[in-house]
């Protein structure tokens, strides 16, 4: 079993993208997810989370996730809007993070005490690939690299989830995915 | 069959589009939106062939589903909170003219204070409005309900409306795995909408609901009461039916582990996988821990609760809702009353409220109380379970304002 948090701001498309790695998971990698977004008081800008939970079992837990194996943070500006990203989580918890700047990565580390960070500049990814700053399609490439979903399965997702502009958003997710480092 | 995937929201249209509606009427509520906006789709784009009735109101949703279903169509509404509460007066009559409409019920927090998130208390403020109620615990089952709801309501010994009760965004906006029948598949089980009783003819109208004179009143609402009686036998056998045709089984109550418990949780709707998962992760450390489950509440299953409990030693029952006034929560008060003279303990706790989260942690907490009981060390248990500490402290206010 993995634990999957999205921490996103309003408008990037972080429940969307929790939605279509729960496709990717159950249609294209036969196994099984729920996914349990968070809806607040729904403006953009503020902070949003979504929670999966991914199993090759049936997922019994239909709940938040508190203790995440991997932490997926959509806009590395939430660590100065006061959102703790490291709540729950153990010096084992994966990071990824859309981010352009290795230093902000590693304020994220000295903040959450993660062994493992992948950074990816997602947002820069939509804008060369889509021709918008919306980063979650290209968050579920980099995604892809903790190897909890195969970028293949993400590819078919997208083109279920986004209809005609399907194709545009399976690029952001593979030039993401090979654009992805260990940080 | 495939393989699909749904969020309940999209699940409930999808069993409402494979029962083929001719007349729907809804009006929109968060977290109900979904299902609103989505059947209005499906008749835009020809995959219902129904007329949509654009309300201003829950209250004209439902008199549009009594009216039109009387003249012999199969109707489709949802709503969520409020939005039931509005339709209350309105639901009583679909019950007493025996309409057997089928309503999907995305389960909101009832004002006030104000919320868009889940609890049960609009729900449970309708348990005694003569509708069965059937609580999902997946995505799955709220297509499988829904499908098997047609069935028990429209029986002609039943003849009563049904909620098939969801919970708002654990469930109406969480993706899962569906297995969904194929149209024919689906049809096949469901069948066409016969009326059974009372109709209307639009061409030699006729006036519905009128005066009942006290000394038929009480033999009505008798008639009533035997249909509930009956509706529990034909659940049974709509749901054996089901897991026949589709290999899925359906319980009105889903005992789990119950043979040998000391301690039990009684639960309803999304909580209840959680509840599961922890009474597995208690075994493997040696606590005898089930659950039991209840799917159908309404009519309430309570000789099947009184077998699955009576050798439980303590027992927790969580309430979604607060039962505000009441001897403990409503799901309890049932439960209680169903093992009145058998031996096992029994606890209210009401948390979940309003979208308050209940997880692993919550039922870790639980059976831990329950366990302390068994073993003598508490007589007490924590009823607002997962309250903080400074509850009355919240939003105090100094001077009148």
């Amino acid at each position: 079993m993995q634990k999957i948090k999205f921490y996103g701001v309003g408008g990037q498309g972080a429940v969307t993208a929790a939605k279509v790695l729960s496709i990717a998971v159950c249609l294209y990698q036969d196994e099984y997810a729920v996914t349990v977004p968070v809806y607040s008081h729904e403006r953009r800008g503020s902070p949003v989370y979504a929670h999966i939970i991914v199993d090759d079992q049936p997922v019994l837990l239909n709940c938040y996730v508190y203790e995440p194996d991997i932490v997926v943070v959509f806009d590395d500006d939430l660590i100065d809007m006061g959102v703790d990203v490291a709540e729950g989580c153990s010096p084992d918890t994966v990071l990824v993070l859309n981010t352009r700047r290795p230093e902000t990565a590693e304020r994220y580390r000295r903040a959450g005490g993660f062994r493992r960070i992948l950074t990816c500049d997602a947002t820069g990814a939509a804008v060369k690939t889509i021709g918008l700053n919306i980063p979650n399609s290209a968050m579920l490439g980099a995604l892809a690299r903790t190897g909890v979903v195969s970028i293949d399965a993400v590819g078919s997702a997208l083109r279920d989830a986004f209809g005609k502009a399907g194709e545009k958003n399976v690029n952001a997710a593979e030039y993401a995915y090979e654009h992805t480092q260990d940080a | 069959m495939s393989v699909k995937l749904f969020d309940g929201n999209s699940a409930a249209v999808e069993a409402i589009r494979l029962a083929r509606p001719g007349v729907i009427a809804a009006y929109p509520i968060t977290p109900q939106s979904g299902i609103a906006e989505r059947l209005a789709d499906e008749v835009a784009d020809g995959r219902i062939r129904a007329e949509y009735v654009r309300v201003e109101s829950e209250h004209t949703a439902m008199s549009v589903a009594v009216g039109a279903q009387l003249t012999g169509v199969r109707v489709a509404t949802a709503t969520a909170s409020v939005g039931l509460a509005l339709m209350h007066e309105v639901c009583g009559v679909a019950a007493g003219c025996r309409v057997p409409i089928v309503m999907p019920v995305v389960n909101r927090s009832l004002a006030s204070p104000w919320s868009l998130w889940c609890d049960h208390s609009d729900t449970m403020a309708e348990r005694d409005t003569g509708w069965l109620q059937y609580y999902c615990a997946t995505v799955q089952e709220v297509l499988d309900l829904t499908l098997c709801a047609y069935r028990i309501a429209e029986h002609g010994d039943v003849l009563t409306p049904a909620m098939v009760c969801l919970d708002g965004f654990f469930l109406s906006h969480s993706m899962q795995r569906v297995e969904t029948p194929s149209d024919e598949e689906a049809w096949t089980f469901v069948g066409p909408y016969v009326r059974k009783n009372m109709y209307l003819d639009p061409e030699d109208v006729m006036f519905v609901n009128a005066l009942c004179p006290t000394f038929e009143h009480t033999e009505m609402k008798y008639q009533q009461a035997v249909g509930f009686e009956r509706a529990a036998e034909v659940t049974k056998d709509v749901f054996s039916e089901f897991e026949r045709r589709f290999g899925r089984k359906l319980s009105t109550v889903e005992c789990y582990r119950l043979e040998d418990a000391d301690v039990a949780v009684v639960t309803i709707g999304s909580m209840s996988g959680a509840a599961r998962y922890v009474a597995d992760q208690l075994r493997a450390a040696g606590v005898r821990a089930g659950v039991l489950r209840i799917c159908m509440f309404r009519p309430f299953p309570a000789e099947e609760v009184r077998q699955a409990l009576k050798n439980v030693k303590v027992v927790g029952v969580v309430d979604r809702s607060s039962g505000l006034g009441a001897a403990q929560g409503p799901v309890c008060s049932e439960v209680k009353a169903a093992c009145y003279g058998e031996s096992p303990r029994i606890f209210s706790f009401i948390g979940g409220i309003a979208g308050r989260d209940i997880s692993d942690i919550s039922f870790r907490r639980i059976f831990g109380e329950l366990q302390e009981v068994c073993e003598g060390r508490r007589d007490v248990c924590t009823r607002w379970f997962d309250a903080s500490e400074d509850a009355m402290n919240i939003r105090e206010v100094e001077t009148p304002c």
